[in-house]
């Protein structure tokens, strides 16, 4: 118990309450999306799947492939390259440089990326796309082979805002939450009592009250560590790197860029082979007990070609390994930290540390499913929040607009992130582009929900309407996926493609959970109709 | 004396220009001085075995460093001590990352 006098205990709460509701809606849509976003390599399985099923490893036998591609790419372009598994498992493999422009004077304008990007199937090694062209068209490329989950990655990381400026709003989001965790953690003063106390027998808008402390007290802790690592995600490469390259390096980006990723080798153009694919991957998993799942490169063809193939956790480790070779003769050069610096320090084991902690991939989907739980107590926690807050002040005008707005963005968005698949599938059958097909879904259900917000006689009608819309989208979905093109459950199960059965398994019992409660939730709570007593509302306070 | 006054005036008009006075030093002013904090701090936290340890800690810090300073911005009683403590670490640090890009340039 911490002991707080009446007025600091006020201060604290009305930091904790107005810090929640001046961005709380933003909020609430980073933590929708991030706990769905925990599971974005398994959503790019279940979308986008081949006819057979492939890991998220690289695949064996592919130094022929690769040196084939290899060779059909202008040298100019082939400055960096890429090898990393996208949605379904497909390889891909992504070459780039720089193209020199000209002005209409016939002088070298601005350099711009431009390079090569190869969509490969790993079971039969067979190109299934090539795409050319600068950065934009490479980054359109790989974004459609994983669209669904890059979607609802994009809106969690940056929410869809242009970078910088979508980092500095998450950041701040995350900040926000950070001092709500904080505030809610100092406030209740009764900390275990509360973790286990409903008061069934009192007014709705108590219990309310009361549900939304055990699911904050539960999960702060985890709320804390998400905000946090959050914010450090979103400020670290937006405002954290360039401050140091400015003032420990006096702006000197290169020599920044060397002391955090080493030096690179001395320059030597000779065009030269190119290493064994297979026996540098296979090297690495022998020295690190993990296959590669990433590997990327420098200078292909050339002699001063370097390959740093990355290797995740092992049983017992907390990060991956990042061995180095010469992209030459193949051979082993280092063994490098796999974030900053040039040998093992405490500085990167913290930093390696923030990606397992925000993502919780440390464990497989067993970990994942506990973030994706903790995710969605939080998104409770923050939609009740709200919700309390807006009911507390619901004999005001202003704050019953508040409150339609909160009804609009809490039940609206799992509405517009269900409908985003039909999009994507939609797109897909068309052939439209499947970006735009994917926003135009998710725009439209959040502007009927908005309209329904707006139109709907109470804040409970909104509710029920929009969650039962929600449930009856959802079970539509697998059906949708089957329209699009993707396997049937039968065709899927003796595939071996059990992602689809156990996707769309989840998505109707998604939509089946909201049918319940639309019918036998908690529609009808004080905290929805606003009907809770003077007394209960203070007693909530 | 001055402090007092300020923190204790209940004058009409008074309230909420301390309450617009907190909120400029909670939010702007606050994650300015976390900022340079962050920047500064490399200056002088040891480099450890890669060289790297007092450049990671404090971008890793940063949105802690921006929490406290937010929460205590918000919660000192006495206003001016708050602008005093904040605009201390934001003056020690920006004068040290002056002193060192000066010397760097020298």
């Amino acid at each position: 118990m911490i002991k707080l006098s009446q007025e600091r205990t006020k201060e604290l709460l009305a930091i904790h309450g107005w810090s929640g509701i001046l961005l709380g809606l933003l909020l609430y849509a980073v933590i929708c999306t991030g706990t769905i976003a925990v599971f974005s390599t398994e959503i790019g399985n279940w979308s986008n799947p081949l006819d057979e099923p492939a890991t998220d490893s690289l695949p064996a036998n592919i130094t022929p492939l690769v040196h084939e591609l290899g060779a059909d790419v202008d040298p100019a372009h082939r400055e960096t390259f890429f090898l990393y598994t996208s949605g379904g498992g497909r390889l891909m493999l992504q070459f780039e440089g720089h193209l020199e422009s000209e002005d209409e004077d016939g002088h070298p304008g601005a350099e711009e990326h431009y390079g090569v990007l190869y969509e490969i199937d790993p079971n039969t090694l067979t190109v299934l796309n090539r795409t050319e062209g600068p950065e934009a068209l490479l980054d359109a490329a790989r974004r459609t082979t994983d669209a669904l989950a890059d979607f609802f990655v994009d809106l969690h990381v940056r929410l869809h805002i242009p970078n910088p400026w979508g980092l500095f709003v998450t950041g701040v989001l995350g900040l926000i939450m950070m001092v709500a965790a904080m505030t809610g953690f100092v406030v209740h003063r009764h900390l275990i009592r509360e973790l286990f106390t409903i008061r069934r027998n009192k007014e709705a808008l108590l219990r309310s009250r009361d549900a939304h402390v055990i699911a904050g007290t539960w999960t702060l802790p985890f709320a804390f560590v998400l905000a946090f690592t959050g914010s450090f995600f979103s400020f670290a490469t937006s405002l954290g790197l360039p401050a140091m390259a400015m003032v420990v390096f006096g702006g000197d980006q290169e020599r920044a860029i060397a002391e955090v990723f080493g030096e690179p080798p001395a320059t030597d153009d000779t065009p030269a082979q190119v290493a064994d694919f297979d026996a540098v991957i296979a090297d690495a998993q022998a020295r690190t007990g993990a296959r590669p799942n990433f590997v990327a490169g420098r200078f292909y063809g050339r002699a001063d070609s370097q390959l740093v193939v990355f290797t995740p956790a092992v049983e017992g480790s907390l990060t991956g390994r990042s061995p180095v070779y010469s992209g030459v003769t193949g051979e082993f050069l280092y063994d490098k930290p796999i974030l900053v610096g040039q040998q093992p320090s405490a500085g990167n084991t913290v930093a390696a540390l923030m990606g397992p902690l925000h993502f919780g991939n440390f464990s497989g989907v067993t970990s994942k499913a506990v973030w994706f739980a903790l995710g969605f107590a939080g998104a409770y926690v923050a939609l009740t929040g709200m919700l309390l807050w807006t009911n507390r002040r619901a004999e005001q005008r202003a704050w019953q607009r508040m409150s339609r707005l909160v009804h609009w963005v809490g039940y609206g968005l799992p509405l517009a992130m269900a409908l985003t698949p039909y999009g994507t599938f939609a797109g897909r059958w068309f052939g439209w582009a499947i970006e735009a097909a994917q926003w135009t879904a998710f725009g439209l259900a959040a502007l009927a929900a908005l309209a329904i917000a707006m139109l709907a006689r109470s804040v409970a009608q909104v509710r029920a309407i929009l969650v039962a819309t929600t449930g009856f989208t959802l079970l539509g979905v697998p059906l949708t996926r089957l329209l699009g093109g993707g396997p049937g459950w039968v065709e899927a199960w003796s595939g071996g493609l059990t992602t689809v059965v156990a996707g769309d398994i989840a998505i109707i019992a998604g939509g089946i959970i909201c049918l319940g409660l639309w019918r036998y939730g908690a529609g009808t709570s004080a905290v929805e109709t606003g009907r809770a007593s003077a007394a209960a509302r203070e007693a909530a306070a | 004396m001055t402090t007092t006054t300020v923190e204790t005036s209940t004058a009409p008009g008074k309230p909420r220009l301390r309450a617009w006075m907190r909120g400029v030093l909670a939010g702007p002013l606050a994650f300015i001085a976390s900022w340079i904090l962050m920047a500064g701090a490399a200056l002088y936290l040891p480099k450890g075995a890669a060289g790297i340890d007092n450049m990671v800690f404090p971008v890793v810090l940063f949105p802690l460093i921006w929490a406290l300073l937010f929460l205590y911005s918000l919660l000192d009683r006495r206003l001016l001590r708050a602008y005093g403590v904040v605009m201390l670490l934001l003056a020690v640090h920006g004068g040290l990352i002056a002193r060192h890009l000066a010397g760097a340039g020298a």
